[in-house]
């Protein structure tokens, strides 16, 4: 025993040895300027994330020689393009951001991501680190052993709340799923001039904040190849999600996406805001909601606590011509120096050791509410799962038979066993389409 | 004799390009959705013949039947709205000939902002939380609206906001018309003791007829293809009150990957607007003097 104790460094260092020599050797080869002179058009969907990570293209011009061209556009529009020329199978676009978990498996089944998975391993910078991601977004990015795209940041819905209205009102935030109404009901007496609780109401749009409630209660989008919306536990998420919007939410609120969450929730109007993390610098900007907020993650239901983690991904066009060229600025902008840059602006960093970092730790420190938002992530991170809309290739539809179920009964033309059947009928044919 | 040939030659050779490049850009993209519209395309992109199944589709999507109706309803609505009130701006702005210059340009600023801008500009303005539109009712002592965000209020809203946009351009086309008129018949009349209401009514209408048909032909192609107004506003809900053919052909198409279904929806639109335009021509025809 204690002779193979012994042998055991020795065998690891035989072990890593190659390894070593490889991670050398990659060191010695890699040349930021091996693509001099070449041109890139990258298109980005105009979110948190490229207006800040843009700031910087000067940085990796300077750095490889390349000249980026840049297509920014709003998120629709941004896939609208993307369809156009990938369709045409045109060079146009080299990179273009993508959400893995609404669009990874129709863009992959459809051949349009290049498969960056050889390049990270044979064409990347010493100092970038790949295994550093987290593991669940690489996951969530990988279709078919192929990695379609590398992780940018970590988001998902989390309740932000108002600490003043709270504690006037003589409240504690609310601990279980069910007991936001409760919650909810308590500040509309109390303070009637607010909204008590806001969401996501605009159909396409809502499915990324209802999943929550209906993981969190238990229920799942599909069971034995159908559609489970109608389930029991589906019944409750659709009945307590539109009656949380109908009776407490703002009103026009079936037409409110993040934009009018955050522009409610920054001007002081709602004392609960259930939206996504990466609108945390928005809604913290000018500084008002900076002193009295907090940020926990959707209180757990029946089913535990199962948030929606997602994140968005960099990819490289399957027709770019000049694909190598394309994966220098994925790993210039995914590089944990650029990381931990974005990190500080608020763009929540999918790589732990920039989570860890003294600078973002310091920068969290400054505030009470950050800290917040932090430990929200990391549950996210630990707990979350990616399901938003049915694991089908025709998820982006699927997404609007959910939305148009909710808004169903929140407008209260059907009741929650119509709109669930209907959808359930629509989902149904759309799953047999695949 | 051969000069002339000639002149028509070159001025001919001239304009060619342009000729070719204008049709080629209208000429493809139509004759390619007309293909695709009998294809069957797959989510991931896969193609093949599918016959007229997509136009036979329709026939049982009640998300179409849906959408005609909107697209109609809408249509209907803002051209009558815009008509009226293009008409009437238009009478003000001819009888206010010394109006200042900068306040004449002001009345028709609105068609100058592109409808994205416009779009998002009533987006804030209506929003029923937040706007001004609530904030100006309820300070008069009038209930809130919901606006954008209810189903039987939408139409009406969208209509609303698409007339402060393009009354201007109606009125415009309806003062050049005025001015176009012949002045002794309003000698006459005037000489014949007629009021102004049936000056109005007798004479000024009946001979602005047929501009007011050019007007209308103009605003109908505009109408039926209505879409970046609903789209940065409600994306055509709550609840498809708002998803007009064109916003159902966009999503199927854009959002949800059918495009061939999505093909054949637009053609359809298209078939329809042309039906429109060519009735409103033979009708214009027909009322020219």
């Amino acid at each position: 025993m204690r002779s193979s104790l012994k042998t055991l460094p020795t065998l690891a260092a035989a072990l890593l040895l190659p390894a070593a020599w490889g991670a050398v050797a990659a060191a010695q080869e890699f040349d930021w300027k091996a693509h001099e002179g070449e041109t890139i058009t990258f298109l980005a969907n105009n979110n948190p994330w490229a207006t800040t990570v843009l700031k910087y293209k000067d940085e990796f011009e300077a750095l490889t020689g390349i000249t980026l061209r840049v297509d920014s556009y709003q998120e629709q529009q941004m896939r609208q393009r993307l369809l156009t020329v990938m369709n045409a199978r045109s060079d146009e676009v080299d990179i273009f951001m993508t959400l893995p978990s609404r669009e990874g498996m129709q863009f992959a089944a459809a051949g349009w991501y290049e498969d960056l998975l050889p390049y990270t391993t044979e064409n990347a910078a010493p100092e970038y680190d790949f295994k550093g991601f987290s593991p669940a977004l690489v996951e969530a990015a990988t279709f078919d052993g192929a990695l379609t795209g590398v992780p940018l940041n970590i988001e998902g819905p989390l309740l932000y709340y108002r600490t003043d209205v709270f504690e006037k009102c003589g409240l504690n935030p609310p601990e279980s799923l069910a007991g936001i109404s409760e919650v909810a009901a308590e500040l509309k007496k109390c303070a009637p001039d607010m909204t008590a609780f806001a969401s996501r109401g605009l159909a396409p749009a809502l499915p990324y904040t209802f999943s929550n409630f209906l993981h969190n209660m238990g229920g799942s989008y599909m069971a034995d190849g159908k559609s489970n919306l109608c389930s029991e536990e589906g019944k409750k998420a659709i009945s307590l999600y539109a009656s949380l919007l109908k009776d407490y939410g703002p009103p026009g609120v079936v037409n409110y996406s993040f934009y009018q969450l955050t522009s409610l929730y920054r001007e002081g109007r709602s004392a609960m805001s259930f939206q996504s993390s990466n609108e945390f610098p928005a809604v913290m900007e000018g500084g008002a909601r900076l002193e009295d907020t907090a940020i926990v993650p959707l209180p757990a239901g029946e089913g535990g606590s199962h948030p929606t983690t997602i994140g968005w991904a960099l990819a490289v066009s399957q027709f770019s011509s000049n694909p190598e060229a394309a994966w220098y600025f994925v790993q210039w902008a995914s590089s944990p120096e650029m990381q931990a840059k974005l990190a500080l602006e608020g763009i929540a960093p999918p790589r732990n050791a920039v989570a860890s970092d003294p600078d973002y730790q310091a920068w969290l420190e400054e505030q009470p509410v950050r800290q917040h938002w932090q430990e929200a992530l990391e549950h996210l991170a630990d707990k979350g799962t990616s399901e938003v809309g049915y694991p089908i290739v025709q998820n982006p539809e699927s997404r609007e038979y959910i939305g148009q179920a909710v808004n169903a009964v929140l407008l209260g033309t059907s009741t929650v066993d119509e709109a669930c059947a209907a959808a359930d009928e629509q989902l149904n044919a759309l799953i047999a389409r695949e | 004799m051969d000069t002339s040939n000639s002149q028509r030659a070159q001025l001919a050779a001239l304009a060619a390009p342009s000729v070719i490049f204008t049709v080629a850009m209208i000429a493809f993209p139509f004759c390619y959705t007309i293909w695709i519209s009998f294809q069957a395309v797959s989510a991931t992109g896969m193609m093949r013949f599918d016959g007229a199944a997509n136009y036979a589709r329709m026939v049982n999507d009640t998300q179409f039947w849906n959408g005609l109706w909107i697209t109609f309803y809408l249509y209907a609505l803002s051209l009558v709205l815009q008509l009226v009130c293009g008409t009437a701006l238009a009478l003000l702005l001819f009888r206010a000939r010394r109006l200042p210059g900068i306040i004449r340009s002001l009345f028709i600023s609105p068609f100058m902002l592109p409808p994205v801008v416009a779009g998002m500009m009533w987006l804030i303005i209506l929003d029923p939380s937040l706007g001004a539109a609530n904030y100006i009712l309820t300070s008069l002592g009038l209930p809130p609206s919901n606006w954008l965000a209810s189903p039987a209020l939408v139409i009406p809203t969208l209509a609303l906001v698409d007339t402060w946009q393009w009354t201007p351009y109606v009125a415009l086309i309806v003062l050049g018309g005025l001015q176009s008129l012949p002045p002794s018949v309003y000698e006459a009349a005037e000489i014949d003791g007629a009021s102004r209401t049936k000056t109005l009514l007798r004479i000024t209408l009946p001979l602005l007829l047929p501009t007011l048909v050019t007007a209308t032909v103009l605003r109908s192609v505009d109408l039926l293809r209505f879409f970046d107004l609903i789209y940065i506003t409600t994306q055509g809900g709550p609840a498809n009150a708002s998803t007009t053919l064109n916003i159902y052909g966009f999503r199927t198409g854009f959002e949800f990957f059918q495009l061939g279904y999505a093909g054949a929806l637009m053609i359809t639109l298209s078939v329809m607007v042309l039906g429109v335009v060519l009735a409103l021509n033979r009708l214009r025809n027909a009322v020219a003097w």
